[in-house]
């Protein structure tokens, strides 16, 4: 008898909480994927290459799961507390027929234990699977083919889940049956009495609302003209405005309605009604409004930086290079360059995968010890100096400071990289060199002023030769690893390069594979295979994959990580306002019941109560896509301001496409509470025998 | 006299055969318009449950009810919520006022619910108000009333509509017996000059001392009927003639022990 109890008692409440219960298979779901990320195909690939980076990602999912689990819980404590307070006629009918509290709080347990377990068995297969499709779409999105899928199950995070989820339910219960048995049983039999609703001046109200309206701007100044992000001090005050303005921004939302309500003469069906709803509403859980919109606007945040850093990272540069064989560190000086590497791999049959084979020399000046003032730039700094401030000009003063014991490089290698770019080749005259800078330290504004410069062909010294600065700036990669970058370099004719070396100076082997080996494949594929080859051959290189892998590297892990934060948030702000809805809708079931002995329909009252769904969740999202605009601009100007100049459409494409997404979801969840309002509405017009 | 509502054979079983509750069990009655029909029984007797099959609360086991000569268990969706909303006013024991809602707000909610333009019940609305003498809480919440003027509220709510037939439950069960005088006072105002048809159910004699006639009702049968001599019997006179009645109903011929 006592487990049959449990068993319809819990089935009761996942039906008639089935959001909430729905909310929790989502987040079991959420929590095996970030747990699981280690097994992904991606990261497994990633792990060969960057192992260091990808290790330091998942030493941060404990960070995230910590996190989870706490914001989890409160929401899980928020919608357990409003199961358990309406059931607590229930309660008190048990305690008076006669169950001991300890019966009570057992009984209590079994049920949220069921339900849990429930959850489990079908969130975790749930989640495995879901895990395994992202990990098979990721793998093909991204062109791997190398690695043969294996099915994946990872114990640890399956454990984890299950501990994690099982300990937040249970605290959650635990605090909640505590307050719950300790009250008397009169108390548990009484009807909860309404709330008494202090009225105050309207004036109040109308200043609440405007002093949100300014703590809000106020916190978006600082954030947007990036003041914040200078100072944690002024980072606090920031979000401490940016709270205080949303929640004051909710509690002074009553005086619109009071206008609506003033303004309006007609009264068309049930508007009145619909509105005095939302206005209760907003008048008595402006706080959960607030955190669910906050919530949001959170979500909104972590999908447009994923966004815009995984954009970041993946656009694509030119790339010329495929590979670059490196000489091996050995004591014997041995000569080195193009044709001993042709050699080697003509012995393995690769000679004619490779389309192009050159030297690569960088050097530095070796005809003088001194390392100051060997490239004599006065004259340009003056020049820089004399032009309009500006961030750009700022930059390339404190590059070029820099740039007086310049690396040289030999036009000879030069030309062939460009030749293999598709460029036309450089021409210097014996005295003549170019300056060479990578495109991470010019590009856009820098790359401008520094040509102009450059356009009547400066004169100044090279370790006291006249040298005169042509061309324009040269910034195609001169070796395949993005990493290994040059600030300041100078382009040489080649006599005068093995002058100022005396000789002495590095090679590198660049190359690039053939046409026919990359077609048809996808390039990461044609290098991975190449590498297999390679690797047989004893030389020693460095292929174009460890770019891409670092791409790869960061467009998952912000990606992931973003989206799997903002899956929570969205989560949590919707399931809070989803079960507030719902559970405000039965607290005052009076109210239908009145109407519908006034002569409302069904239809009329689903509509009325779809309205209201609409205006209930309508006002958090709206405030909280209204806050994205400047949020995203805000977020933009403090983490990627030095690195990327987004464009305005950019950022606009980012946030239509954040607010389309959230639209979505949000339909989702509406229609999921409507659905949810009209059956319950369903079971009020069935008529009732009162005597 | 026109005939408003007629009954006929009513009839409301709860339960499988076996083991049933006859809460009504064949009753049969009229009511004229411009009549104040009083309905008294003790608990259980079943007149909340006629009162309910007429409002279309809860749906009849057999039987015929009519309302203006349209029969009302037939009614189904929009014209049985338009029959609700525009041919009864239902009076509730205990007010049903919407919280959340102004006085004015909470009488205007059924032209709301039926998409009636506002211009003509403004000013009933007006004369209502003024009648029931509650025009100056009609911009406050019900929270802010007293129980006498919740139920005034409520009254001018079920009358705003013009309605055929006005049905009240226990109107007077929630309130002490000077707003109680009041509101009996009110609502036999509204018969008298007004030609208000009104079907009250209670089992209050004092409030029932104002109708013009009164059916009682036991086991779910009509029991007894007493029909006031007006103008001649005075109401204490009336008065007087119920409670021998309820003495009977308690403890007198019908009883079986």
């Amino acid at each position: 008898m006592f487990f049959e109890l449990i068993r319809r008692n819990s089935r009761r409440n996942r039906r008639e909480n089935g959001l909430f219960f729905a909310s929790l298979l989502i987040s079991i779901i959420a929590f095996y994927i970030v747990l699981s990320l280690s097994q992904q195909d991606v990261m497994q690939f990633l792990r060969q290459m960057e192992s260091d980076a990808v290790n330091r990602l998942l030493a941060m999912i404990p960070l995230f799961y910590g996190m989870t689990l706490v914001i989890l819980f409160f929401l899980i404590y928020f919608a357990s507390k409003f199961q358990l307070e309406r059931r607590r006629h229930e309660f008190g009918m048990y305690l008076m027929l006669g169950m001991r509290r300890g019966r009570l709080f057992w009984l209590l347990l079994a049920e949220d234990l069921s339900s849990s377990v429930i959850a489990l068995v079908i969130g975790l297969p749930a989640a495995v699977l879901l895990s395994e499709l992202i990990s098979l779409i990721v793998a093909r999105l991204v062109g791997l083919g190398i690695i043969g899928h294996q099915f994946s199950l990872s114990l640890s995070a399956v454990l984890l889940t299950i501990v994690g989820f099982l300990a937040i339910k249970l605290a959650a219960f635990l605090i909640l049956s505590a307050k719950i048995s300790r009250q008397e049983i009169g108390s548990l039999l009484a009807e909860v009495p309404e709330g008494s609703k202090k009225q105050r001046p309207a004036v109040v109200y109308g200043l609440a609302l405007l002093a949100g309206i300014c703590c809000l701007g106020s916190a978006y100044y600082l954030a947007i003209q990036g003041m914040s992000w200078r100072k944690v001090s002024i980072m606090g005050l920031t979000i401490l405005l940016g709270f205080a303005g949303t929640l004051l921004l909710f509690y002074g939302l009553r005086s619109v309605f009071g206008l609506i309500l003033k303004g309006e003469k007609r009264d068309r069906r049930l508007h009145r009604f619909n509105v005095r709803q939302i206005q209760e509403s907003v008048v008595c859980q402006s706080k959960t409004m607030a955190v669910s919109s906050i919530l949001i606007l959170a979500a909104l945040c972590c999908f447009g930086a994923g966004v815009a850093v995984a954009a970041f990272y993946g656009k694509s540069e030119s790339h010329v290079l495929d590979y670059t064989f490196l000489q091996e560190h050995s004591e014997e000086e041995e000569s080195y360059g193009a044709e001993q590497v042709i050699e080697t791999l003509q012995k393995h049959q690769l000679e004619k995968e490779f389309s192009d084979v050159f030297d690569m020399k960088v050097g530095y000046i070796r005809t003088t010890e001194e390392y100051e003032n060997v490239l004599e730039l006065d004259g340009l700094m003056e020049e820089l100096s004399e032009l309009p401030e500006s961030d750009a000009r700022d930059t390339l003063q404190n590059t070029l400071s820099y740039a007086e014991y310049p690396h040289l490089i030999s036009l000879s290698g030069y030309n062939r990289l460009l030749r293999l770019a598709g460029l036309p080749d450089l021409d210097l005259e014996k005295n003549e060199a170019a300056i060479y800078m990578d495109q991470e330290f010019i590009s856009g504004e820098r790359l401008q002023i520094m040509n102009d410069l450059l356009a009547d062909s400066p004169e100044t010294t090279l370790d006291g030769n006249p040298i005169r600065l042509t061309g324009s700036v040269q910034t195609v990669s001169l070796v395949t690893d993005r990493s290994i970058t040059l600030s300041f370099a100078l382009i040489l004719p080649d006599e005068a390069f093995s002058y100022y070396t005396q000789g002495n100076f590095d090679v590198y082997v660049d190359a690039a594979l053939d046409k026919s080996v990359t077609d048809g494949v996808s390039l990461m594929q044609a290098i991975s295979e190449m590498n297999q080859k390679l690797n047989e051959t004893g030389l020693h290189y460095e292929s174009y994959l460890q770019n891409m892998g670092r791409q790869l590297f960061y467009m998952v892990a912000s990606s992931y990580i973003t989206i799997y934060l903002a899956v929570i948030f969205l989560i949590v702000a919707n399931t809070v306002m989803g079960v507030q809805f719902l559970m405000n809708q039965r607290k005052t079931h009076r109210r239908y019941k009145t109407l519908i002995k006034l002569g409302a329909s069904y239809e009329a009252l689903c509509q009325s109560a779809k309205k209201q769904v609409q205006w209930y969740f309508g006002i958090p999202v709206l405030v909280a896509a209204a806050n994205s605009l400047f949020a995203v601009r805000a977020l933009l100007s403090g983490i990627l301001s030095s690195r990327t100049q987004g464009t305005v459409t950019e950022m606009m494409l980012v946030s239509a496409a954040m607010i389309f997404a959230l639209c979505v979801v949000e339909w989702i969840y509406m229609a999921a509470v409507k659905r949810s309002s009209s059956r319950y509405l369903l079971t009020l017009m069935v008529p009732e025998r009162e005597e | 006299m026109k005939i408003i509502l007629e009954i006929e054979g009513l009839k409301k079983y709860y339960g499988r055969p076996g083991n049933q509750t006859k809460a009504l069990d064949g009753i049969s009655f009229q009511a004229a318009e411009g009549e104040f029909l009083g309905i008294m029984g003790s608990s259980g007797s079943g007149k909340s449950t006629l009162l309910n099959c007429i409002a279309t609360v809860i749906q009849p086991t057999g039987g015929k009810i009519r309302m203006q000569g349209a029969d009302i268990l037939a009614l189904k969706g929009e014209k049985l919520a338009e029959y609700r909303g525009k041919k009864i006013g239902y009076l509730f024991q205990n007010f049903e006022l919407l919280d959340h809602m102004t006085g004015r707000e909470n009488i205007l909610l059924p032209l709301s619910l039926h998409s009636v333009s506002g211009k003509e019940s403004q000013s009933r609305l007006t004369r209502l108000a003024e009648y029931l003498e509650i025009t100056d809480v009609l911009e406050k919440f019900p929270a802010q009333m007293s129980g006498g003027q919740k139920q005034r509220v409520a009254a001018a709510r079920a009358l705003i509509m013009n309605p055929g037939m006005i049905l009240a439950d226990e109107p007077t069960g929630a309130l002490d017996s000077k707003n109680a005088k009041t509101l009996m006072e009110k609502l036999a105002g509204l018969n008298r000059e007004e030609n208000a048809t009104i079907l009250m159910v209670t089992h209050d004699s004092n409030a029932a001392s104002y109708c013009k006639r009164i059916l009682f009702i036991q086991d779910g049968v009509i029991f007894h009927e007493l029909r006031r001599n007006l103008p001649d019997e005075s109401q204490r006179d009336f008065y007087g003639r119920i409670l021998n009645v309820m003495a009977q109903l308690g403890g007198g011929s019908a009883n079986v022990l």
